[in-house]
């Protein structure tokens, strides 16, 4: 199975050849790998060298938490890798934003009103968690749709918390 | 001797107080809320008893359920820690009146450094030099406020009276920008001490935030146990302490150590406090304000001091005189503390909730970790995101870096997000290596990117992993897309699998 890891613009082309052998850019390695006691934290051992990381899929790419540093790494296979380039890649930056409650919590205040035009950085909402206000900001230029909590009321996780358009 | 002391609060500080407690002899009792059933205070305590639900408002603040628990499991004293009631002079009022010790400082100096007006006007008194601000103590309108700050100077400090842990507290760069902050300061003092209040302060800049410990008995002897260095802050947090600071020399220090003393006997203190200054960079010093409580870094000085200060807070409290003199306290070697919190360091320090699935302790020479936490447990948005503190103690400052560094990579917790790679890249920066920072330098001159040139071989390993643990789901997904298809018939199978297990 071949494979096509991105990490900070740094293409490596891995091929996991069986349970014990890989190849990064044709390099061939004996690997060991297996997870910390069905944790996701990962032991490689790669031709005598031990590393461990914490790896966590998040959207689209992975996290590796290796020795202290976090590195963001898309890996795709060649199909998916062809696909993207055929697309253009590009973010689109209009439609609908859902403003999501990062963690629990208690909304102190909502500085906006629906309808409002906003700015990108303008704070939509202030969340008290963990004895800290939180300033939730707007990651681009839009105007607010709905808000759908009051102040004074507690949110859970992941909760959407205004809409913005 | 106490025969038995109720800890007022929860998480590592609990924990703390006590095994101070068992290595006395004396049995401890565990007050909890609701969402911490299960916390290691309230398993190691030899006694333990619900307060209510878990904001802290309907639970560790209720004074009243607090000393009712107290009164029924025969407790005679009580121990506060650090927030919550620590630094309520009608709390330690209450213990007093109901004949159970307070292990702490009297109401009076409590009150008195409690409000931060009041007490710049009690050590200007006593001769101890202040931060120039707003001079008049009371209740100061905005356009009070407005109208004295040009004369201050810009920038300038908008603080709570009632404050402390930088909540309610505002940098202003200009008139314009100040009736703002000065709303939000007061909204977020409101919210967090019930009491909006604000004083002005003007800000002096490459500050350092240095710290004495103070000791005093119920005798007049005051002591001072040398300084911390804390001026490694975010948002006016504490991240990271170190003693010694490596802006003090042995005459500023004992110049700096004769003045705390000065301070706390300004109030008639009594116990365990601390009392906090801003260095410039001539080596002016200012008072600050003083914490009339035990200190979350406290562990730096008992590093290197040797001095267990939560022991001597209950002596203290049990009428005795202090075990040293001035002349006793020596200092050993560097320690450092840093403060693993439940926060994203790559996502603005966003607090993380969730279970711990898999905590692993860093051990070994010169390591000391305080932690109320433990793998299985839940981390919930009611209380602070501190969940441990990691110190090391070192010869040298250098010896005590590399083995903070050591220490860091050991240690593991999944489940939440946590600082540490923040002191891991912290620990590599030139500048905390040269001991050249100051208050600002987190906010200002630190980035999780810093340290970008990473070797080559470090992200071939990062692609590696990610590659494999990709391969991995994939090979798993498939798996159980492929489970009910068997290459023969379900029937057939059966009958096989029935065969083999006669």
């Amino acid at each position: 199975m071949k494979y096509i890891a991105t990490v900070a613009d740094k293409e490596y082309t891995i091929e996991i050849v069986d349970d014990h052998h890989l190849s990064v850019n044709g390099k061939l390695y004996t690997v060991d790998f297996e997870s910390v006691s069905g944790q996701p934290v990962y032991s490689l051992i790669a031709d005598g060298k031990s590393h461990e990381a914490y790896v966590a899929a998040v959207d689209d790419h992975w996290q590796v938490l290796l020795r202290g540093h976090l590195f963001p790494v898309v890996v795709e296979n060649e199909r998916e890798k062809r696909l993207r380039s055929a697309a253009g890649g590009g973010v689109v930056e209009s439609g609908e934003f859902n403003l999501k409650a990062p963690m629990p919590g208690l909304i102190v205040a909502i500085p906006v009103t629906e309808g409002q035009d906003v700015i990108k950085g303008q704070v939509l909402l202030i969340l008290e968690s963990m004895k800290m206000q939180n300033e939730l900001k707007s990651p681009r230029d839009g105007k607010v749709q709905r808000i759908k909590v009051k102040a004074g009321e507690s949110v859970e996780q992941k909760q959407t918390l205004l809409t913005l358009h | 001797m106490f025969k038995k002391v109720l800890i007022a609060n929860r998480g590592e500080i609990a924990v703390r107080i006590i095994r101070a407690c068992r290595e006395l002899g004396i049995e401890t009792v565990a007050v909890y809320s609701e969402a911490d059933r299960s916390a290691l205070h309230v398993r190691y305590a030899d006694e333990a008893y619900l307060l209510g639900p878990a904001p802290s408002r309907e639970s560790y603040l209720r004074a009243d359920k607090i000393i009712g628990v107290a009164r029924k499991s025969g407790a005679d004293a009580i121990h506060p820690g650090y927030g919550f009631l620590a630094e309520r002079d009608d709390f330690a009022t209450a213990c007093e009146e109901a004949g159970i010790a307070f292990i702490g400082p009297k109401a009076s100096s409590i009150a008195a450094m409690g409000d931060k007006m009041e007490a710049r006007a009690t050590v200007i008194a006593a001769g101890v030099p202040v931060v120039p601000g707003t001079e008049d103590v009371g209740n100061l309108s905005n356009e009070d406020l407005l109208s004295k700050a040009p004369q201050i100077g810009f920038p300038l400090l908008i603080k709570a009276t009632a404050g402390g842990g930088g909540k309610g507290m505002r940098e202003v760069k200009s008139l314009e920008e100040m009736p703002q902050l000065l709303t939000s300061a007061r909204r977020e003092a409101e919210s967090a001490f019930g009491d909006g209040n604000v004083y002005l302060e003007k800000l002096v800049e490459g500050a350092r935030h240095i710290e004495f410990q103070i000791l005093a008995d119920k005798h007049g002897n005051v002591i001072h146990l040398g300084e911390r260095e804390c001026s490694l802050q975010r948002r006016h947090q504490k991240l990271l302490e170190e003693a010694p600071s490596a802006a003090l020399d042995d005459d500023l220090r004992a110049r700096m150590g004769t003045v705390a003393v000065k301070a706390a006997q300004a109030v008639d203190y009594v116990n365990a406090g601390t009392i906090e200054f801003l260095l410039d960079k001539d080596n002016n010093y200012y008072f600050l304000e003083m914490n009339t409580r035990l200190q979350v870094e406290h562990p730096v000085t008992e590093m290197v001091t040797g001095i267990d200060i939560v022991k001597e807070q209950i002596r203290i409290a049990r009428g005795r005189t202090l075990s040293y003199r001035q002349e006793d306290v020596k200092f050993n070697g560097h320690a450092i503390e840093c403060r693993i919190n439940a926060e994203d360091p790559y996502n603005n320090f966003m607090p993380s909730t969730g279970r711990i699935t898999h905590s692993l302790l860093p051990t070994g020479p010169g390591v000391r970790v305080d932690t109320g936490v433990y793998p299985g447990f839940e981390i919930t948005p009611f209380y602070d995101p501190m969940i441990a503190k990691l110190i090391v103690w070192g010869e040298t400052r250098a010896q005590a870096i590399l083995r903070m560094r050591r220490a860091l990579e050991e240690y593991r917790i999944v489940g939440v997000r946590t600082n540490i790679p923040f002191h891991q890249t912290l620990m590599d920066s030139h500048r905390f290596m040269g001991g050249q920072y100051d208050t600002r330098f987190v906010e200002e001159r630190f980035s999780m990117d810093e340290v970008d040139e990473f070797r080559e071989d470090i992200t071939e390993v990062a692609a590696m992993l990610a590659a494999l643990v990709a391969h991995r789901e994939t090979e798993k997904s498939a798996q159980i897309v492929n489970r009910n298809e068997r290459d023969t018939s379900n029937w057939k199978w059966v009958g096989r699998w029935e065969r083999m297990h006669r």
